[in-house]
Parts: structure tokens; sequence; C-alpha cells
């Protein structure tokens, strides 16, 4: 067979299309390090400012909570109902606040956050940089030799490493209460026996892990979304392209992430 | 000497876009870079900016770049003062040069020069095309450029818009003494504000003179372009 009949065969067009996937996987990788590597250089290098620190801050922590905590207190109020009841029929009530505080530290917490940190800021970041990249904003601070990195990347980036942790404990907080009033509606156990049953859950150990976590689910989440927004091409079809990938990537890392986490801590 | 591009070569994957292309603009004067869709205006402008990367050839400028963008490219965050302050407030050599008041004037001073005094708070989707082309302008010419590069400057604006924003061009050139090039395919735009007319086709240059000559219409490429026809050396789409 001659290389030209090979070509047109389907056999040709499915390796094609898999070399394809394969070039833009990899390269994806290499712009999320790239871009990551410079954030970090212009972010202990220069100054960040104050105020649009604070605005990125106030998106990726405030804005976001009603969400954050609707997300992570239901999941948590959803398993409570179902075991508390069982259970307490079991002579176990005494361990539901323990169950329900590992849970939520250890997993719910910051996986729900993340879900909810996703959905709402992650696409939002890729969506304006997406834009700002085809209108040509971006091209214009290059031309004003204004370093889009700094200025854009660095208020992004460490605002979601600074409020992820606080989104975390909040939301953490909420669903362990939660899951008390569930638990005690579902079964009529006591606030007195879930309560003291949460402290013995409460692992020194499994907190600091869940802080780390948040640091680096923040850092990342807000890097691959700004930089999948930053490399957009192409018109609003670009932005709503780009938009996905960082929602997918981003759940995609998170996910890569809480394995690393589970296999360094917990084995 | 305000710009001069010797042998440009730029091709993206397989499609050479700008082949070989020689020619420069002298400070106070103003080149029209003319010539149909996908011809590589933008191209050029994105190349001498150091946008996109050349493959091969010179292009040797002197001082400061401005570019002046197709669809104004005002970030959409910022209002129209911290659009105009950017590169005062953000730019590294510039950041510590000015005070706030310093750069209160100096944006009062540039907005009063495109006609549009008194609109710092608004924000850009809060104005109209015009308008926004023209703070663009007053964002463009904040650090003084040596060198003023505009993106079809009038496309799509009404007639009497187009003529403003042609004044503004002739008005800048004046004051700045700027190298100035101005990429369009609007006759009004290339006879009021060109000293001399390039016309690309293919990635080459194919015509080379004033608007004068231009509109004389004595070679086949200016013929078909200033008529506008089908017809001629030229195809769409090539
Ligand atoms: N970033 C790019 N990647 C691939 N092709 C491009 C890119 N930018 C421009 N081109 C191609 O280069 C040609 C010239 O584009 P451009 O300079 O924008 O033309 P003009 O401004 O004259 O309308 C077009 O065929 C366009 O498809
Ligand atoms: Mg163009």
């Amino acid at each position: 067979m001659s290389a030209l009949t090979f070509r047109g065969t389907v056999t040709y067009l499915i390796y094609r299309q898999l070399a394809k996937s394969f070039v833009s996987l990899v390269s994806t990788i290499g712009d999320i390090v790239q871009y990551g590597l410079y954030t970090l250089k212009y972010l202990f290098s220069g100054g960040v400012k104050r105020k649009e620190l604070l605005d990125q801050c106030a998106r990726f922590g405030v804005s976001s909570l009603p969400i954050t905590l609707s997300i992570v207190g239901m999941s948590v109020v959803i398993v409570a109902m179902q075991v508390a009841g069982e259970m307490v029929k079991q002579g176990a009530g005494n361990f539901v606040g323990m169950l329900i505080a590992i849970l939520v530290v250890r997993e719910d917490g910051i996986i729900m956050s993340g879900f909810a940190i996703i959905s709402m800021i992650g696409s939002s970041l890729a969506s304006e940089l997406a834009t700002m990249r085809v209108t040509e904003q971006i091209d214009a601070i290059e031309v004003l030799k204004v370093n889009p990195i700094e200025y854009l990347f660095v208020p992004r980036v460490l605002s979601g490493i600074l409020m992820m942790p606080p989104v975390l404990v909040v939301s953490s907080l909420v669903g362990i209460v939660g899951g008390g009033i569930a638990s005690h509606l579902a079964s009529g156990l006591s606030y007195k026996a879930y309560f003291d049953s949460v402290w013995n859950g409460l692992y020194m150990k499994d907190m600091n892990v869940a802080l780390l976590k948040a640091v680096v689910f923040g850092f990342t989440i807000a890097l691959i979304s700004c930089t999948c927004g930053y490399t957009a091409t192409g018109g609003a079809r670009g932005v709503g392209q780009a938009t996905t990938k960082a929602v997918v990537w981003s759940f995609m890392a998170m996910v890569v992430w809480d394995l690393i986490f589970a296999l360094i801590f917990f084995f | 000497m305000g710009i001069e591009v010797k042998n440009l070569v730029k091709s993206f994957d397989e499609n050479v876009v700008i082949d070989h292309l020689s020619f420069s603009v002298n400070r106070g004067e103003t080149l029209a870079i003319i010539g149909f869709s996908g011809s590589g205006k933008s191209t050029v402008l994105k190349l001498i900016c150091g946008l996109i990367p050349k493959d091969s050839g010179e292009i040797i400028t002197s001082g400061d770049i401005a570019m002046v963008f197709q669809y104004s490219a005002l970030i959409d965050s910022l209002n129209v003062y911290d659009n105009i302050a950017f590169a005062l407030h953000e730019r590294k050599d510039l950041r510590k040069k000015y005070t706030e008041p310093q750069i209160k004037s100096i944006v009062r001073e540039k907005l009063a020069l495109v006609g549009l005094a008194g609109i710092e708070n608004k924000f850009p989707s809060e104005l109209s095309g015009g308008m926004q082309k023209r703070v663009s302008f007053a964002r463009a010419i904040v650090t003084e450029p040596d060198i003023i590069l505009y993106d079809e400057p009038t496309a799509g604006l009404d007639p009497m818009s187009s003529t403003l924003i042609e004044n503004y061009i002739v008005r800048l050139k004046e004051q700045t003494n700027a190298a100035s090039i101005v990429v369009t395919h609007q006759m009004s735009t290339i006879t009021r504000t060109a000293d001399q007319v390039l016309m690309l086709y293919g990635g080459k240059c194919v015509f080379f003179g004033t608007p004068e000559e231009l509109c004389r219409q004595d070679t086949p490429y200016t013929k078909q372009f200033v008529s506008a026809s089908l017809e001629g050396p030229m195809k769409l789409n090539n």
C-alpha cells in the first residue's frame, strides 16, 4: 500500500486525530507550566497592586460564597440524613458526628468547594481573559509595554492562593453544622451527642492537609483558568471553548492533586 | 529615521503572508498601507510593534511605538481615565515617574486633544464606536510615541466620524512629528492622511507612490483598487 492511499484510510484519520489530541494535550500542559512559572516569578519579584488584589479576592472568596456554602452544605446534609438514622438504629449514634467531621475535613469540604469555585470563578476568569484576548485587549496591554502575565495572572492567581483556605474553612463549618441539624431532624440525635462526637473526628493532621490542599487547589484552579483564557483563539466560539477547557482541566487537575495528596499523606 | 523594514518575511504554517517586503517611513511622515482583506496589512503592523515574531528580514524602529487597534481594544473593566493612564500607572519605567495629579492633567490634555473633555469616568461600553476609537487614540499617545500605527482607524464609522478621525491623525502627526502608518482601504483616509501609499498583494508591494499617483490609476493594480473592480490582476481569497 503506497503512502498516498494510506492517507485516505479511516485508520490514518484515526491516528491523525489521536496524534493531534496528544499534541494539544502536551502543549496545554506546557502552557500551564510555563505561565505558572512566570506567575510565580513575578509574584516573588514584583509587587502586586493592593486594590487589584482586593478586587480579585472579593471576587474569588466573597462572591462565590453563596454557591460554595450551598453545595458543601447540601452534600453534607444529604449524607447525614441517610446515614444518621441507620447508625442510630444500630446503636452507633455516638459516631455520627465523627463520621461527618472526617468526611468533611478529608474530602467533601475541599472537593465540593473546588467544584463550586471552578464552576463559578474558574469559568469567569477564563471567559474574561479569553474575551480580552479575542478583542485584542491583551495585545493592547503588550503594546503599551505592560507585562500581561504580571498585570492579569498575578493578582488572580494570588487571590486563589489566599482565598481558597478561608472559603474551605467557612464551608466546612457550615457543612458540619448542617450535618448536625440534618442528623437531629432525621434521627432525633441530640446536638450534644453529635458535636461531642465531631471533636473526636477532627484530627490536626487532617486539617493541616486540608488547608494545604486548599492553597494548592486555589493556585491550580486560578492558574489553569487564566491560562486557558489567555491562550484562547478565534472569536465568540474561542471564548466558549476556552471556558469549557478551563473547567474540564481544572476538574481533572483537582482530582489528580487529590489522589496525589491521598497517596502522600494517608498511605 | 522612523521605521525601516527590509526583506521582511512572515508565514503562518505554509501560508506566506508577508513576502520580502521593504519600505521605510520617516519622522513626520504618514504611510498608508492598502490592500484587500487578508492581504497581510494587520500582520505588518503586528510585526512592527513586536506582537508577533518575524521569520526573517529586518525591522528597525526608533523610539516608542504606539498602536491604535481596529476595534479600539480598550480594557473594558477600566474607565476612560484608567485606560488612558494605563501605561503611566502600570509600565515599569513610567510607574513612579508621575504623581497622580500630573497624570490627571496629562489625561485631561490628551482627552481634550481628541475632543472628548470630561468623560474620564465613563466606561468603554458606555461610549459610541467613534468615541471609543478617539479614546484609544488618547491612550496610544499618552507616552508621546515616536511611531504611531493605526489599524483601519476609520473602518465601520460614518463619513463624518471618519473625517473627524482623519483630522486627528493629521493633527497628531503635526504635533508629535511621529512616523505613522495607517492601514486602511478607505479612499478618503488615504487622500486626507497619507504622504505615501503602499499597496500589498500576496505579501508583496505591488504599488508604492503618492495618493495622487494612486488616483491616476495608471497601473493595473491601482486601477483595480481605485475602481474596486473584480476584474484585474488581484483576486480575492488568493
Ligand atoms: N495568527 C494567525 N494565524 C494564522 N494565520 C493568520 C494569523 N493572523 C493572520 N493570519 C492570516 O494571514 C493573512 C493576513 O491577515 P491580516 O494581516 O489580518 O490581513 P488584513 O489585515 O490585510 O485583512 C490572512 O490570510 C490570515 O488568515
Ligand atoms: Mg486587518
